[in-house]
């Protein structure tokens, strides 16, 4: 694994570093990793959906347990990894500080990440992702769900500990002649996600502790047999996991405000709108969680509240697509990879907002509710908004890490598939939603007008989407060894100042 | 900011949408919700992974549910285990049945037919197979004489069911084939014996000692094609017993399976 071409180190010297970007490498490489794995997962259930009965997966259990680990992966072990390494390469960078605050802690933070995997994994929990109790308590089989749980919460501490160290870097570190309002969008949106995660995810963690002992059985908390509730760990549970959606969601926003206006050559519509927008967005996501607990017998007055507050949301989103599509207008587009990724992953945004807004109507919200529209519903703005957009940022951040190019013709190509693959799976299963199919059954009843067909349509979307990651992989691994060097000033011949590629700090 | 008046006119046509969307739903959410006071109560326990529905008249059903057209119903969900998820999609009916709370839906049925009652909120092993038939029958004697084919063999086929499940079998009790108590926890014994030999034209009688409903059908699992195609008690009560006559059956070896927790298998050898 040398990367660098003017620098070639050994790979122990990367594993042990405590630089930034080698860090920030480490997070990318293992996420791209979990990328391939969850999604290799979600291809086996995709197979197993091609036809009704069983026929990949033999038996239900084991279908329950790939779609909590593809869920638990692709959430926690890419997403938010993956963010995480982005901003460990750019914002010490961006800030103009020699590293991030903690270079130690950072280190730490990062390697606690392969042992929740490593639990996640050895595990395969069957609890599904959300992990609702009392099935998670009373019949979920250990040690797999007490390893799902520990290992959720050494990835949390994980994330909590990274995000404590990016919002002292860019408060505290900050170059004192560059002023909070002069930052680049994407540390707006480091900064938001972090502040979101300290606020959210402790409440997860504590509901963690009291799933484990109420699996003990030395608590009832969630456990109606001894007095308790198990609506009360949903709240807690989403009250984490709404604004998780939002911090999944902004780090991809804010790498869309450094590609546009590049790859635009023009400069951003409005920086004050992204920050505001930034901003409201991170407030906004704590208001809306129960939206997801509509049909657990909620009274009609919660109901108004929180679809009221999912609402309130989509302004603020809405000020961001309005900002990219401005930023756009009228400029000299350059369509290569990374644009190409961005303007896909801007279009399914648009998409996956609507359909969200159909979510939150109160009324339609129970026919769309745990069914296959919910799951093309959250995948789409996921895979279609968050992944497509983080790949066109991995092919962004390309020439910058490796110092040479990848190869333009087959990032096209990847583009190309995944966005069809993704239009194949997501908008097939919104309709199948339509069509009354729950999400997470192994086996269904393909005499059900529409289910067979819309089934199979998913499936091979899922495959061609799954071939496009495989032609990325080959090209990066490739590129990365024999690849053309690139032109460090301007690597996409934008013709325009493209990154200070040029300033790097000694190692450690 | 020079150019923001733009944005402002498209910020605010977003939230005029959106202030159109929240007001038209709370109103018509507040409407659906409302249950009329004469509507029947049906009383809908959800299990790992079956349902069991008790009408207002103490009558109790598993597995199907029949209902009258135009009659309005207040449907009492309750779960005795894990959180199951109530769901008529051809009626956007859709409420979790949570242990421990009562949730309250209601709805009034126009159309006479037959309808899919699922599972929707992920409850284990059986989730995929947690299903129920709706049979809704039409009003008048009149009604049912119009009506299409399907919906008036509805109410027959609804009979059946109950007399296999309910009533004592009749004669002298044939070969015994016992559903152990516990056997609805996976792994635990469930058939005695696991293996059965029956002469050609045997009658067996089978005992349901669980407290729960258990089925006796033939086929490996109940995504086999070829499920219920020899045999199929349907379902069986706790306590009580059904007989499966051996008449038709050809010698030969078959597994056979509990549909309801189709981790329940055992063997028939037909001599």
């Amino acid at each position: 694994m040398v990367l660098e071409v003017k620098q070639p180190r050994p790979m122990w010297e990367i594993l042990f570093s405590t630089h930034h970007t080698d860090i920030g490498l480490l997070y990318m490489i293992s996420s791209i990793t979990a990328l391939m794995l969850g999604g290799g997962l979600a291809l086996a259930l995709r197979a197993e959906l091609f036809l009704p009965g069983l026929q990949i997966i033999q038996d239900p259990t084991s279908f329950n347990r790939f779609f909590t680990v593809h869920g638990t992966t692709m959430l926690f072990l890419w997403a938010i990894p993956f963010a995480a390494g982005v901003g460990n390469y750019l914002i010490p960078i961006m800030v103009r500080y020699k590293d991030m605050a903690w270079p130690k802690l950072n280190a730490v933070a990062f390697w606690m990440i392969p042992v929740g995997a490593a639990l996640v994994w050895l595990g395969f929990s069957d609890t599904g992702w959300t992990a609702y109790p009392p099935y998670s308590i009373i019949r979920a089989p250990g040690p797999a769900a007490e390893m799902w749980i520990f290992g959720l919460k050494i990835l949390g501490i994980s994330s909590i500990l990274g995000s404590i160290n990016f919002i002292v870097t860019i408060l505290k570190c900050r170059h004192p002649d560059l002023s909070i309002m002069k930052m680049s969008l994407f540390s707006w949106s480091i900064l938001s996600i972090s502040f979101m995660t300290i606020v959210a995810v402790p409440t997860f963690a504590a509901s963690l502790i009291m799933l484990y002992t109420d699996r003990l059985g030395i608590s009832g908390f969630f456990n109606p047999a001894m007095g308790g509730d198990p609506i009360a760990y949903q709240h807690l549970f989403w009250f984490t996991f709404h604004p998780e959606v939002y911090i999944f969601l902004l780090p991809a926003v804010g790498m869309l405000y450094e590609m546009i206006p590049k790859f635009s050559r023009k400069p951003l519509f409005s920086y004050q709108s992204g920050v505001a927008a930034f901003v409201l967005l991170a407030l906004i996501g704590f208001a809306s969680w129960a939206h997801h607990m509509f049909a657990t017998g909620m009274s009609f007055t919660e109901k108004t509240v929180f679809m009221v507050g999912t609402l309130a949301a989509v302004p603020a989103s809405s000020m961001h697509v309005f900002n990219w599509i401005a930023t756009m207008w009228g400029g000299r587009i350059k369509f290569a990879a990374p644009m190409l990724f961005g303007v896909g992953g801007i279009m399914l945004f648009f998409a996956s907002g609507a359909g969200g807004v159909v979510n939150t109507a109160l009324p339609l919200d129970f026919i769309t509710h745990d069914s296959y529209w919910v799951v093309g519903h959250f995948h789409l703005i996921l895979m279609g908004t968050v992944s497509l957009t983080f790949t066109g940022f991995i092919y962004y951040l390309f020439p910058l890490i490796t110092g040479r190019m990848y190869n333009e013709r087959a990032a096209q190509v990847h583009f190309v598939l995944a966005f069809v693959g993704v239009i194949f799976v997501f908008m097939t299963q919104h309709l199948l939603g339509l069509h009354g199919m729950p999400r997470r059954i192994a086996d269904y009843d393909g005499t059900i007008p529409g289910w067979l067909i819309m089934n199979q349509i998913a499936s091979i979307g899922a495959w061609i989407a799954g071939l496009s990651y495989v032609i990325m992989l080959v090209n990066l691994i490739k590129s990365a060894g024999s690849g053309k060097e690139a032109e460090m000033r301007d690597p996409f011949k934008i013709g325009e100042e493209y990154y200070d590629y040029t300033r790097r700090e000694p190692h450690h | 900011m020079g150019h923001a008046t733009i944005e402002w006119v498209y910020v605010g046509v977003v939230i005029a949408l959106l202030t159109w969307v929240g007001a038209e739903s709370w109103n018509v959410e507040r409407i659906v919700e409302h249950v009329p006071a004469e509507a029947e109560t049906i009383k809908v326990i959800g299990q790992q992974w079956f349902w069991t529905f008790e009408h207002q008249d103490g009558k109790k059903e598993t597995g199907e549910l029949h209902l009258k057209q135009g009659v309005p119903y207040k449907f009492e969900l309750v779960s005795k285990d894990v959180i199951h998820n109530f769901n008529v999609p051809d009626y956007t009916i859709l409420m979790d049945a949570v242990p421990g709370r009562v949730n309250v839906v209601w709805n009034l049925f126009d159309q006479p037919g037959e309808y899919h009652i699922q599972c929707r909120e992920y409850c284990g092993f059986g989730h995929p197979t947690m299903k129920a038939k709706l049979f809704v029958e039409p009003q008048t004697a009149e009604a049912a004489g119009n009506a299409t084919a399907a919906p008036a063999q509805a109410p027959a086929q609804g009979e059946n069911a109950t007399s296999t499940a309910t009533a004592a079998p009749a004669g002298p009790p044939g070969t015994p084939l016992t559903i152990l108590e516990g056997s609805s926890v996976q792994g635990s014994p469930d058939f005695d014996p696991d293996t059965l030999t029956v002469k050609k034209g045997d009658k067996i009688t089978v005992t349901n000692k669980d407290t729960l409903p258990h089925t006796v059908t033939s086929g490996a699992s109940p995504s086999d094609p070829n499920s219920a195609k020899q045999f199929d008690t349907s379902i069986i009560e706790g306590g009580a017993t059904a007989d499966i006559e051996t008449t038709n059956i050809a010698a030969g070896e078959y597994p056979f399976h509990c549909t309801v927790h189709p981790y329940m298998m055992g063997k028939l050898v037909v001599q």
